[in-house]
């Protein structure tokens, strides 16, 4: 399997002096295409912060990340930007949906966003809500629907674009047991049937189950 | 973005509302305030500008057309021995007493013009002409004078002065801003029978048209060299010499000044608080349209989209608030004046002051950190 992320001796300090925290430390981890990868560890053990620091959205304190190969940790703030639209989609553990958006226009939002030819966006939107299984769901805002679903909407707006890898943070917290473990299968579906590399945070026991590789933070640093 | 923004603003109806409520507030009251004051300053120097005239002559120290003071009149003979003056004719501005068919009376505006040129005559009228007036005490009033006076019919006779005269026209537009009627009669006639009012050989203004506008400066250069008791001034400087002195040297200019800017800034602030609190409320979708890679600038065109589109939506409403009131206020003698570039210019005010109330909101967004996203 090809890898398409990697994070190599990547620590993250906040603060500085004496209140300082080293919330990742010296971590080395890659995900690979049709992989679901899944960072367990404590509250506190840093799994969020690496998780933003892999997802370009954080700049790590020493240490690099590597896209396909290229190292996008050097390069300026106003990149960053253009390399989260190109390469990720991601999955929060409060869905983060616009309230004023019906579903399928939450998901044509990120393709307004990453797309210049704007034709054929709603086509598009409602195909990706069909394959998360929202297809009749299409038109509901964000307040008529359960969690699963609105996790279902985020799943399509991740997809949306095409992205190689997949970001989710936590996205079985707000969901029933059974829900949780039909979104985790699901991520586990997009990972092998779109060639995806997909990273997962969780304290979900359910995820160990279903993840290709686990990987358990502690205090910042991988535990062997 | 204008998409984003036009569901957003549309989904959240009640903070729609507020925010047009602003918008519309700070319209009305702008546009009232910048119309009435324009309007005033229109009949304040409607007289200046209807003459047709290039030169104007009058006493020293004349602050404002109404407050003419009386000259001799045969200084009109240095305006016409200058080569470049086509024409120069007198016009007489005083004020008279005019008694009511109750018993009351109400002060009046005078303007005694030459009938045979036509000079300094109504510009308008609604019935009879402005010679109409020549050989005999008559005059004409304006019609916007009706309600103040009672009935305005033709041939009947009025007491101005102790002196009776015949009512032969009716013009239209005609205000002062004293908002006395204005009444115009014969040049001659005002010195034969309202003398206590303005002397025989005297007059208030000289008025003159030049042969070529390109040589003004030189023109009034000369007479002011020639006509050291007078001041001479062009058709513009006097214009802006009375509308100075209504705005500065009254105040009153600083009235509606403060009035229009207090209609923006309470305007502006409830927009500014309406989109800061949007802003706050939909800060976490923000970040996470950073996270999924939106820049900052996708993000300010929301902001600005939803600002714009409420500044237009609110100042048509309020624009046509002010056009549906408009015929109610006139009524009431307060004229305003309104034309698609003071809509246009009051639309650019009222847009601007949206866009900067959006500044707090802007600040914001722009120092969301999109790791926020993953906060619960």
């Amino acid at each position: 399997m090809t890898v398409i992320l990697e994070a190599e001796g990547v620590s993250k300090i906040y603060g500085k002096g004496e209140n300082s925290i080293l919330a990742v430390d010296d971590v080395s981890l890659s995900v690979r295409r049709n992989e679901m990868l899944l960072i367990m560890g404590p509250s506190g053990s840093g799994k969020t912060t690496l998780l933003s620091i892999m997802g370009c959205i954080l700049h790590p304190t020493s240490g690099e990340v590597r896209i396909e190969g290229k190292a996008v940790t050097g390069l300026h703030e106003d990149a960053l930007p253009d390399i989260r639209k190109q390469y990720f989609g991601f999955v929060f553990q409060a869905f983060n949906l616009f309230p004023s958006l019906r579903a399928v226009e939450n998901v044509e939002l990120v393709l307004r966003l990453k797309k210049t030819d704007k034709t054929g966006i709603r086509a598009e939107a409602l195909e990706l809500l069909k394959k998360v299984g929202l297809g009749k769901r299409s038109h509901f805002y964000p307040a008529d629907m359960s969690g699963g679903e609105k996790q279902r909407v985020a799943f399509a707006r991740a997809l949306a674009g095409d992205p190689p890898i997949i970001m989710a943070d936590e996205p079985t917290a707000n969901l029933d047991s059974r829900t949780g473990q039909d979104v985790l299968k699901l991520l586990r579906d997009m990972s092998e049937e779109s060639h995806k590399g997909i990273v997962i945070v969780s304290h979900d026991p359910k995820a160990e189950a279903l993840a290709h590789r686990v990987v358990f933070l502690e205090d910042g640093r991988i535990r062997s | 973005m204008l998409w984003l923004a036009l569901k957003t603003l549309i989904h959240e109806k009640g903070r729609m509302v507020i925010t047009l409520t602003g918008i519309i507030f700070s319209t009305v009251l702008t546009l009232t305030q910048v119309s009435m004051y324009l309007g005033m300053m229109g009949n304040a120097t409607a007289v200046i500008r209807h003459v047709n005239a290039d030169i104007w002559v009058m006493s020293k120290n004349v602050q404002n057309f109404d407050f003419a003071n009386p000259f001799p009149e045969d200084r009109i003979n240095r305006v016409r021995s200058s080569a470049d003056v086509v024409w120069a004719d007198r016009l007489i501005l005083t004020w008279g007493f005019l008694k009511l068919a109750g018993g009351g009376q109400e002060q009046v505006q005078i303007i005694g013009f030459n009938p045979d040129t036509g000079v300094g005559a109504p510009w308008e009228m609604v019935s009879g002409k402005p010679a109409d007036v020549k050989g005999g005490r008559y005059f004409i009033i304006d019609k916007t004078a009706e309600k103040r006076l009672g009935g305005l019919t033709l041939g009947t006779l009025w007491e101005l002065n102790e002196n009776r005269f015949k009512l032969v026209g009716l013009s239209q537009g005609v205000k002062s801003f004293t908002t006395a009627p204005v009444l115009f009669m014969a040049y001659n006639e005002v010195h034969n029978v309202l003398s206590g009012l303005v002397r025989q050989n005297q007059t208030s203004y000289i008025v003159a048209k030049l042969k070529d506008r390109a040589r003004m400066q030189e023109v009034v250069a000369g007479l002011r060299n020639s006509m050291k008791n007078n001041d001479v001034l062009t058709t513009e400087e006097f214009v802006n010499k009375t509308v100075y002195y209504w705005t500065v040297q009254t105040g009153m200019g600083m009235g509606f000044f403060l009035t229009a800017i207090l209609g923006l800034i309470v305007g502006g602030a409830i927009v500014g608080q309406t989109v800061y609190a949007n802003t706050m409320e939909h800060l976490r979708e923000y970040g996470t349209l950073k996270a999924l890679g939106a820049r900052n600038s996708d993000i300010y065109s929301v902001i600005f989209s939803q600002v714009a589109i409420s500044a237009v939506a609110g100042f048509a409403a309020g624009s046509v608030i002010i056009l549906f009131l408009r015929g109610g206020i006139e009524k009431a003698g307060v004229s305003l004046y309104l034309s698609p570039v003071i809509f246009g210019s009051i639309f650019c005010v009222i847009l601007v002051t949206c866009l900067l109330s959006a500044f707090f909101s802007i600040r914001k967004v722009r120092t969301l950190d999109p790791v926020t996203v993953f906060r619960t």
